[in-house]
């Protein structure tokens, strides 16, 4: 009896489970492409993109933008960077311009960048995340070739991001006048990601800055200490200056703009830029000629969709055409195979 | 050849090894640096592990080791854990033999010692039913002449017992411990080897040298049945062993996508380096034009490199970045798949014979797509085809016919007998028995008779026939349900009980059955009258009065032809001819060997997915022609059967000849059989030929003919005859023979086979086939063994073919599609990137990234379409085998497949690198800070990846079981939750330079523009691939497509022929001249425990006489005795 219960047992065990799993018949969702599901999908994708597209276009036209490029117009200066020992040398040019339309609402200042290869991998990687956090100021690990200077002393900021840091100063004056000047005011402030000010770099931990900094020496291509860098705001010194902090997000592409200042809107810029006569007033410190790069400056508005770029309005808009296109055709298709289905069945 | 061992019991100088085997690998110890070398042996690992030295060199480096490390960790780990499993395996099986005790005579007395122990010299004490420990040489046995017998299944497969005898003067040694221990016999023999058949060498003992041969040897791994004790002296032990010297020598088997996988990996690694010399190229350029100045300002002094060198060191930094074009993960996902594939076909009920708790099982996981791709099925037929469970089930005596076969439109109740669940449909038959109609009773007396049976007395009285063959069993047995039990047999007698009555019957002479005379009498009498009968085992029973001075003066000339040496069997068979004569037919008999349930719908269903099926069998023409009718392959409205039987080569040519000129017509011509060379490389080309000939045949060609067939000359004449027919059957073939055709086959047509048999004979065929299927049947589980793949039924193939096979194959072409897709589309943005940062070899994506797409984000949901998917559903691949088609066809991956999925994956990365990039040029946030910065455009291009890939995996998965979903969603959550981990505060603060993309993804994810990017990035990576599939699907449908919607319904085959059963015939000789000589007889007294183990015949005797006395067999074929019905 008992060796007859086992065998039934055994039988049982032996026998797979009937299980939806073991049997592959696990209740599914068979998905195939009728037409029904296609065609009107890319009916509707094709009609949201077409609308995208147009709004996207609308909003970027509706963004003003003006762009100088200077290393032409400073060509003085230029030449005068292209030799090192003019290291300390001050050069200063003036660049008139006319905005034609006023600039309503917030205006944004960048610089820009032709030619420079930010995104250089021996560049990128040149740097030490741990030192800008402020905990260990002489750690310069990684940061080849700009880890110690001639002495052995090691560089803070070190690293070659922070050595080619942008340094011209560039001021924006508005002349409503051709005899009155007016500069107008920029705050350096906000122009940096939430994060990278607040975790990713922080100044060593001391009531003094340029004691914090004691043991360390500056980068070779910098005139001044990263903790003199705005000697008119003491909080915007260190590895905190804003400046440094936008260099150090480095770009994607060889050429790019990065946000310098806003501008304050105060006095009669309250909303924003009138349209008149302006000037920048250059520093020039930076050269670009060297490496055959060019700089200029943007001033523009932003809305929702970001900048002037046309190129995402543009882009859905042909895809959206192309899918209407598409679904066109695939409906011609499908209706005249139906057709001869039909005629073929009967 | 001797000298590699000599061995002697006193004086102990051997070979020093011991008994001790090692199918294991490893050891604790020696694992790791075993285990880790095998596996860099392989070509992937060792790439990889060439990547992780270069990604060392600081120049080089243009990825963290960790992106590397981490994937190629977890491969060496999956396979090392598995490989250690199977090693613990050996391990524990080799400690269960080499722990498994045996009798060895030590210090003149006998004492049980551990196998490992036993030493090369050693004498041994061998009992019943023991496994043979090691090679010995057999001194003395418990049986007269010092007979043993063993069975060597564990060895060769063969299930029948053989006889080795001891030599005469040391089987006098008997069971004399004391005389066993001064045994100092010397044996010089050949060195170790794996010749199971072969033994040379020679006992110098006394002063004499006594030659030794196969015969006198015992191999490890045997059984000794029927014998209760024999001793031997170890010759080979331990891994010396012939068993040990074969082992491990198995082919191993590749898919066809194996293969192609191999090649393709191949050509991304030409492509690969292509890529590396472009921008290697794009490197020097560029620092010469641009680079110089540029790097003299950004790194101030440095000295200025070479530009041609610089482009050197880039080439390096981008084979690393770009290596995952080889995809590491790829042959560890494709042998998951396949397990996962192995494991439904194990679990499949519809594949599970419940009569015997028999599972389907998936012996071999590396072949399952391959099923999906057969073009050719070659079947044995007993067994396979058939039961082969004989029946006796109709009967003539007499000129009266009895017994019908069953028929469902008149029910008839069947006569249930109380042995062996035995039907017999016709009651008349027992009415006469009972009436005592003489000529009825004399046929079944003669049934009881005539035969080579062996009848064991189990406890309980319980008589159990051992049978040699299952035909030969069914007459009995049936003899013995109407009433004439054969009771018992010794050399000189027969004893019957006779509707209750015992009767003896002595017996006189026992002219056995054999393939010339294709008969078998019996002479014998007894008290009351003389007898004497012949039984054709085929059909015709007859018998012959004799009286006794006939009887008296031919015994006088067999004992003469017995004594004639040149021409004795002449002598023999003439002397039979004399007495087999003059005799009075008494009945037929029928044997029915039954189709097995479901084999004409299979085959029916197996042709339509034109899948040919060929019939290998042992059987002769009569018998196998009358089962290709049976089970529709052959039928009557065929236009042509062509039957090959010629004799000689001439023959043979002549006959394929005819054949062709009737396919053909007189036209093609035939060429002189000498231009084979040309003819191979047509049939290599295609089946242009094949197109034209229209119309049913079928060839049917036996083994001799198939001999000549299969000579060069003529293979390829063969072959296209053979391709060209619907139905191929060969007879009478030689297992030689079974697996010379499959590799014809295989050869020549480029095609994939596969064999399915169950005997041993079958081995062969299923070993050289590139699928072997077992049938775990009543031949024992030989070719189960040998097989890749085994259920219990014949039908279950349909299932694993149309079902399992097309499936796997379906899964893995699609997986392998997307595989190569996914991993273009994800490595090919650093090649677009590369002519934007200056061919710096810099990534775009995050190193944490590049580590885990392949293993975290991506793996899941594509090993989940791999395993689940369905493009139609089991019953719909069932009822349409045309959807087949494309398997055999190499339809869904293939090098063209490969190229699309390519184009796919470039056009996917292209656009995923080109529309970031068109947007960042010049983009701000909505707050106008930048966001065109290196991590936003690295996370963007990401996301796109991770989205556009999982939509695509979504797109090609056609069967949305619930755990495509958790894997699909899962993923994608899996992505975001893991890009927001490495992107948070907490990680940023522990491990600043491990994780720089401090509050990367919360800034830019929370972008309008960057999402409109991943949008548009998805929508124009899988439109294109919707709007094609949709028009194709349109314009060219595929059979699946149309099967898809079409509900599905139950179609029965048409039975086109009028069904004919199939009757089995045995046409091999018995053991008759054993049981006669009454060598197997155990003398009763001497040895009243012992009992019959298992069926027992002399095998090596007939086999000689069967070599001596056939003459039909082309080759003489004596290494595979296993001659099957």
């Amino acid at each position: 009896m008992e060796r007859n219960s086992n065998d039934v047992r055994g039988l049982l065990s032996r026998m797979p489970d009937n299980t939806a799993f073991k049997q592959q018949r696990l209740p599914a969702w068979r998905s195939h492409l009728t037409a029904w599901a296609v065609l009107p999908g890319f009916f509707t994708t094709g009609a949201f993109f077409l609308g995208m597209g147009i709004l996207l276009i609308l909003s970027a036209k509706s963004v003003k933008e003006i762009e100088i490029t200077y290393t032409s117009m400073c060509s003085n200066c230029a030449k005068l960077r292209e030799n090192a020992s003019n290291f300390y040398k001050e050069c200063t040019c003036s660049v008139p311009f006319f905005i034609p339309e006023k600039m309503p609402g917030n205006v944004y200042m960048y610089y820009k960048l032709h030619n420079f290869y930010q995104n250089l991998r021996r560049y990128t990687i040149s740097r030490n995340n741990r030192q800008l956090l402020g905990e260990d100021i002489t750690n310069v690990e990684n940061c080849a070739p700009f880890q110690r200077d001639s002495n052995g002393i090691p560089i803070a900021p070190c690293g070659a991001i922070a050595n080619s840091m942008f340094n011209d100063t560039i001021l924006l004056s508005y002349y409503p006048h051709s005899s009155t000047r007016i500069n107008v005011p920029l705050l350096s402030s906000g122009i940096t990601w939430w994060t990278d000010k607040h975790i990713k770099f922080q100044n060593p931990r001391s009531n003094n800055l340029p004691s914090a900094f004691t043991g360390t020496t500056k980068p070779p291509y910098w005139r001044k200490p990263v903790y003199q860098l705005d000697p008119e705001n003491p909080e915007n010194n260190g590895f905190l200056n804003n400046d440094f902090i936008v260099w150090m997000r480095v770009a994607a592409l060889p050429t790019f703009k990065k946000l310098y200042r806003r501008i304050h809107r105060t006095g009669p810029f309250a909303n924003g830029l009138p349209a008149g006569n302006y000037s920048f007033d250059i520093a020039y410190n930076f050269p670009v000629t060297v490496f055959k790069g060019e700089k200029g400056v943007v001033l523009s508005t932003v809305t929702w969709s970001g900048g002037s770029n046309l190129f995402l309005g543009i882009a859905y808009l042909t895809t959206g055409a192309v899918m209407w296109l598409a679904a066109f055709s695939m409906t011609a298709v499908h209706l005249k195979m139906k057709k001869r289905n039909i005629v073929s069945e009967s | 050849l001797s000298g590699g061992l000599s061995s002697s019991l006193n004086e102990e100088f051997c070979l020093d090894d011991n008994n001790r085997i090692h199918t294991s690998k490893y050891n604790v110890l020696t694992f790791l640096p075993i285990n880790l070398f095998e596996q860099f042996q392989r070509v992937a690992n060792a790439y990889f592990l060439f990547l992780l030295i270069l990604q060392l060199i600081p120049e080089i480096s243009s990825l963290s080791w960790f992106t590397t490390i981490v994937p190629l960790v977890l491969v060496l780990t999956i396979t090392a854990v598995k490989d250690a499993t199977d090693d613990y395996f050996r391990h524990k099986s080799d400690n269960q033999v080499n722990n498994r005790l045996s009798e060895v005579l030590i210090n003149g007395r006998l004492q049980s010692e551990k196998w490992m122990n036993v030493m090369a010299g050693d004498i041994i004490k061998l009992e019943n039913n023991q496994f043979v420990a090691a090679d010995l040489l057999l001194l003395s046995s418990s049986e007269p002449h010092g007979l043993c017998y063993i069975e060597t299944a564990e060895l060769d497969g063969e299930t029948n017992l053989k006889v080795r005898h001891a030599l005469p003067v040391t089987s006098e040694l008997g069971t004399d411990i004391s005389r066993l221990a001064k045994f100092d016999g010397v044996v010089a023999c050949e060195p170790p080897n794996n010749k199971l058949d072969k033994f040379t060498g020679d006992l110098s003992w006394k002063d004499n040298k006594y030659p030794l041969n196969n015969e006198k040897i015992i191999l490890r791994g045997c059984v000794l049945r029927n014998t209760s004790w024999c001793f031997g002296m170890v010759i080979f032990a331990g891994p010396d062993t012939k068993l040990m010297q074969n082992s491990g020598k198995t082919k191993f088997k590749r898919t066809s996508i194996d293969r192609l996988m191999n090649t393709l990996v191949l050509w991304i690694f030409g492509f690969l380096v292509c890529m590396g010399i472009i921008l290697a190229i794009g490197n020097s350029i560029w620092e010469h034009q641009v680079g110089d100045y540029f790097r003299a300002f950004l790194f101030q002094d440095e000295v200025v490199k070479n530009s041609i060198f610089s482009g050197f060191l880039t080439f390096w930094s981008y084979i690393i970045i770009l290596n995952t074009v080889v995809p590491i993960s790829l042959y560890v996902s494709v042998e998951v798949i396949r397990l996962g594939h192995s494991y439904f076909i194990n679990w499949d009920r519809k594949m599970y014979y419940s009569k015997k708790e028999t599972l389907a099982e998936a012996r071999t996981t590396t072949l399952n797509e391959e099923l999906g791709q057969i073009e050719y099925v070659f079947s044995d037929k007993t067994g396979t085809l058939t039961q082969n469970i004989m029946t006796f089930n109709k009967c003539s005596i007499n000129g009266k016919t009895y017994g019908k076969l069953f028929s469902p439109l008149k029910k008839i109740f069947p006569l249930l007998f109380s042995y062996n669940k035995f039907q017999f449909y016709d009651h008349s038959l027992v009415e006469s028995i009972k009436l005592g109609d003489p000529k009825v009773h004399e046929f079944f007396r003669l049934l009881a008779l005539c035969h080579t049976v062996m009848p064991e007395e189990k406890n309980e009285g319980k008589l159990i026939y051992q049978v040699q063959s299952p035909d030969e069993g069914a007459l009995v047995t049936a003899a013995r349900n109407f009433g004439f039990i054969f009771k018992s047999r010794t050399p000189e007698t027969i004893t019957v009980e006779e509707m209750g009555k015992v009767v003896t019957y002595q017996l006189l002479a026992f002219l056995d059955f054999n393939n010339i005379r294709k008969r078998m009498s019996v002479i014998g009498t007894n008290d009351t009258f003389e007898f004497g009968g012949e039984g054709l085992r085929t059909l015709a029973i007859a018998y012959r009065d004799l009286n006794e001075e006939y009887f008296k003066e031919w015994f006088k000339l067999l004992e003469e032809a017995n004594r004639e040496f040149d021409k004795r069997d002449e002598c023999i068979a003439a002397a039979y001819e004399e007495i087999e004569k003059d005799m009075m037919l008494l009945g037929a008999t029928a044997i029915e060997d039954k189709l097995q349930d479901g084999v004409i719908e299979t085959i029916a269903s197996l042709s339509l997915a034109n899948i040919k099926i060929w019939v290998l069998t042992g059987d002769k023409q009569e018998t196998a022609m009358n089962i290709g009718y049976s089970c529709n392959m052959l039928t009557d409205d065929m236009n042509e059967v062509f039957i090959i039987s010629g004799h000689s080569a001439a023959e043979v040519w002549e006959e394929l000849k005819k054949a062709k000129e009737i396919l053909f017509g007189r036209s093609t011509g035939f060429t002189n059989g000498y231009a084979f060379c040309e003819k191979l490389q047509e049939l290599k080309r295609g089946s242009t030929v094949e197109e034209s000939v229209t119309g049913d045949y079928a060839l049917i060609i036996n083994g001799h003919s198939l001999g000549h067939a299969l000579e060069a000359n003529l293979q390829s004449e063969f072959l296209e005859i053979a391709c060209i027919c619907k139905t191929v059957i060969c007879c009478r073939v030689t297992p030689l023979q079974k697996a010379q055709v499959v590799e014809l086959v295989k050869e020549y047509r480029k095609a994939v086979t596969l064999a399915i048999g169950d005997g041993a004979n079958d081995i062969s065929m299923i070993k050289s086939a590139h699928i072997g299927v077992g049938i775990s049947g009543q031949e024992g589980m030989q070719a189960v063994l040998a097989s890749d793949y085994s259920f219990a039924q014949f039908r279950y193939l349909q299932r694993l073919l149309l079902v399992h096979g097309r499936w796997s194959y379906f899964r893995m072409c699609k997986f392998l599609c997307y595989f190569f897709y996914k991993n273009f589309a994800f490595t090919l943005v650093h090649f677009w990137f590369g002519f934007f940062c200056g061919f710096s070899a810099q990534t775009v994506y995050d190193q944490w990234f590049i580590t885990l797409f392949n293993i975290v984000y991506t793996s899941l949901p594509i090993l989940a379409m791999g395993i689940f998917d369905q493009d139609v559903s089991e019953q719909n691949s069932m009822d349409y085998p045309n959807l087949y088609r494309p398997g055999q066809l190499n339809l869904l991956f293939n090098k063209s497949k490969f190229f699309i999925c390519i184009a796919h994956g470039v056009y996917t990365s292209f656009a995923l690198f080109f529309i970031p990039y068109g947007v960042f040029y010049n983009l701000a946030g909505e707050d106008g800070k930048h966001i065109a910065d290196y991590q936003s455009f690295a996370v963007t291009i990401a996301t796109s990846l991770v989205i556009v890939v999982s939509v695509q995996i979504a797109l090609d998965t056609s069967y949305w079981t619930v755990i495509n979903h958790v894997f699909i969603w899962g993923s994608v959550a899996t992505y975001f939750s893991i890009l927001f981990t490495m992107h948070s505060d907490g990680i940023f603060d522990v491990f600043p330079n491990q994780f720089p993309f401090v509050g990367n993804a919360r800034h830019s994810l929370t972008q309008k523009n960057i999402w409109l990017v991943i949008l548009l990035t998805t929508v124009v990576s899988v439109m294109p691939v919707i709007a094609f599939r949709f028009i194709k699907v349109d314009l060219y449908p595929t059979l699946s497509d149309q099967a898809r919607p079409l509900k599905s319904h139950r179609r029965q085959p048409r039975r086109t022929s009028s069904r004919r059963s199939g009757y089995a015939f045995a046409h091999q000789e018995g053991y008759g001249e054993l049981i006669t000589s009454g060598k197997n007889m155990r003398v009763k007294n001497l040895h009243p425990t012992s009992g019959l183990g298992k069926t027992m015949y002399n095998s090596t005797s007939w086999i000689e006489n069967l070599c001596k006395k056939t003459t039909d067999t082309v080759n003489s074929f004596s290494l595979d005795r296993t001659v099957k019905l």
